[in-house]
């Protein structure tokens, strides 16, 4: 389609409606940087922005600024890259063999997730513990920052019944297991899954069965657990 | 007329903030030191645009925990892409708040398995080559008056599908079955209503 003939849907292509034919068109004016289409898209960002700027205003947590920049702090000075690189490459790979997994229809999510486990893999706080002798055929290895999240990888997880789920526990050095997040394996038995946000006072982290929804507490027992 | 409780109708004590802490001045100062790996100016340009960002998505989301997962995410976003922006040509509000209402409505769609899902168009759409030379005051207190009025003066259909597609992020396809109309009907309610939004922002909104 010529740029003359999409004009129109510029601005519904700004706000993400735009319908087939030409939200593919206006994507493919755009991914070659065409002259006319990428000012006339910005122009209707323009409007979309006009609209974000019109919603009712609400405070943030006060906790959520120092969240915020605890994600973005320096890069590692302790650890060297040759020991973080091949776990960001196999963080990187198995995102996004889970991408690929779904049929491309997670990639945003699944690219903010890689976002946040780079930044976990980065903190020079980060704790990290491997997992496979007592938990065969399991294996994997979990990274736990207290200011960022938990990013947990793993291979050989054991089959789950349809209406189950993992879920991770953060197990502090007193008190009960917090819930830490569900998550799914892959049809090849691996996972990788991130929890982002401070995790506060963690002995170990455990991996249990649950029932879809999870559970406030484990109702079985864990078939990981790492001190860390 | 106006799509209720989403809207703030009238000039309000925290517009009258926002429209301060908008200042765009510091804009090209805040996105070099950013590019420089400066962690001070992350903490100014939250404190600029983090509320903001924070509405947008609560505003789609209605979730504050999964907000506050989600600013995070935009601050962390502006932060790793900062080097493709061009300080001295691009709007950083407007392009951080592209980034904050992407994360939401890929949170939305995320949740419903039957909702289409394009990350590629999501990258594409808060590409920073779209912010450039983007009039920096379109974030101010005259605009977001401006917007509530164009809106106000719709029917209440064009309200309804901007707020779908706005607020929950639904295509026009989705709309049409949502509001049990001809997808033809609601294709035009949707032109008419952009169409009526940018002719009563082309002044204020367009160079």
């Amino acid at each position: 389609m010529t740029c003359e003939e999409l004009r129109q849907d510029y601005t519904s292509y700004a706000l993400g409606i735009a319908v087939e034919p030409e939200r593919s068109e206006i994507a493919a004016h755009l991914s070659r940087e065409c002259p006319n289409c990428v000012p006339g898209v910005a122009s209707a960002m323009a409007t979309v922005t006009a609209i974000s700027g019109a919603v009712e205003i609400k405070q943030p947590p006060r906790h959520l600024r120092r969240r915020v920049l605890a994600a973005i702090e320096p890069a590692p000075k302790r650890w060297s890259f040759g020991v973080v690189l091949p776990w960001i490459i196999t963080a990187a790979m198995s995102l996004a063999l889970v991408t690929i997994g779904i049929s491309g229809r997670r990639q945003g999510g699944d690219s903010a997730r890689l976002e946040q486990a780079l930044s976990i893999l980065n903190d020079p706080a980060t704790r990290d513990v491997a997992f496979g002798e007592t938990e065969k055929p399991s294996k994997g290895r979990i990274f736990v920052s207290a200011g960022k999240g938990v990013v947990f990888i793993g291979a050989s997880l054991p089959r789950i019944d349809r209406g189950k789920t993992f879920e991770l526990w953060v197990i502090p050095a007193k008190g009960n297991p917090v819930p830490a997040g569900l998550f799914q394996s892959q049809p090849d038995a691996t996972a990788v899954f991130v929890r982002p946000g401070p995790v506060d006072n963690a002995a170990a982290i455990s991996v249990t069965v649950e029932p879809e929804g999870g559970s406030a507490q484990p109702t079985t027992t864990p078939f990981i657990v790492t001190r860390l | 007329m106006f799509i209720p409780g989403i809207f703030v109708t009238s000039m309000t004590m925290p517009g009258m903030l926002l429209a301060l802490e908008l200042s765009s001045k510091h804009d090209e100062d805040l996105a070099r030191r950013l590019q420089r790996r400066d962690s001070i100016a992350m903490a100014e340009i939250y404190d600029r645009f983090g509320r903001l960002a924070y509405s947008v998505i609560l505003s789609i989301v209605r979730d504050g925990a999964v907000a506050e997962d989600l600013v995070q995410e935009t601050f962390l976003r502006v932060w790793n892409r900062i080097h493709a922006f061009e300080p001295a040509r691009g709007a950083l509000g407007p392009w951080l708040l592209a980034i904050a209402r992407n994360r939401a409505i890929d949170h939305l769609r995320s949740l419903s398995a039957g909702m289409d899902r394009n990350a590629y168009e999501l990258d594409l759409r808060e590409h920073p080559s779209l912010f450039v030379d983007m009039e920096r005051d379109v974030l101010n207190i005259d605009h977001a008056r401006v917007i509530r009025q164009a809106i106000a003066k719709l029917s209440a259909n064009q309200q309804k599908v901007i707020e779908l597609a706005y607020y929950e992020g639904l295509s026009q396809t989705e709309m049409a079955e949502r509001m049990g109309e001809p997808p033809g009907t609601v294709k035009t309610w949707v032109r008419t209503a952009l169409k009526h939004l940018r002719e009563e922002l082309g002044q204020a909104v367009e160079a």
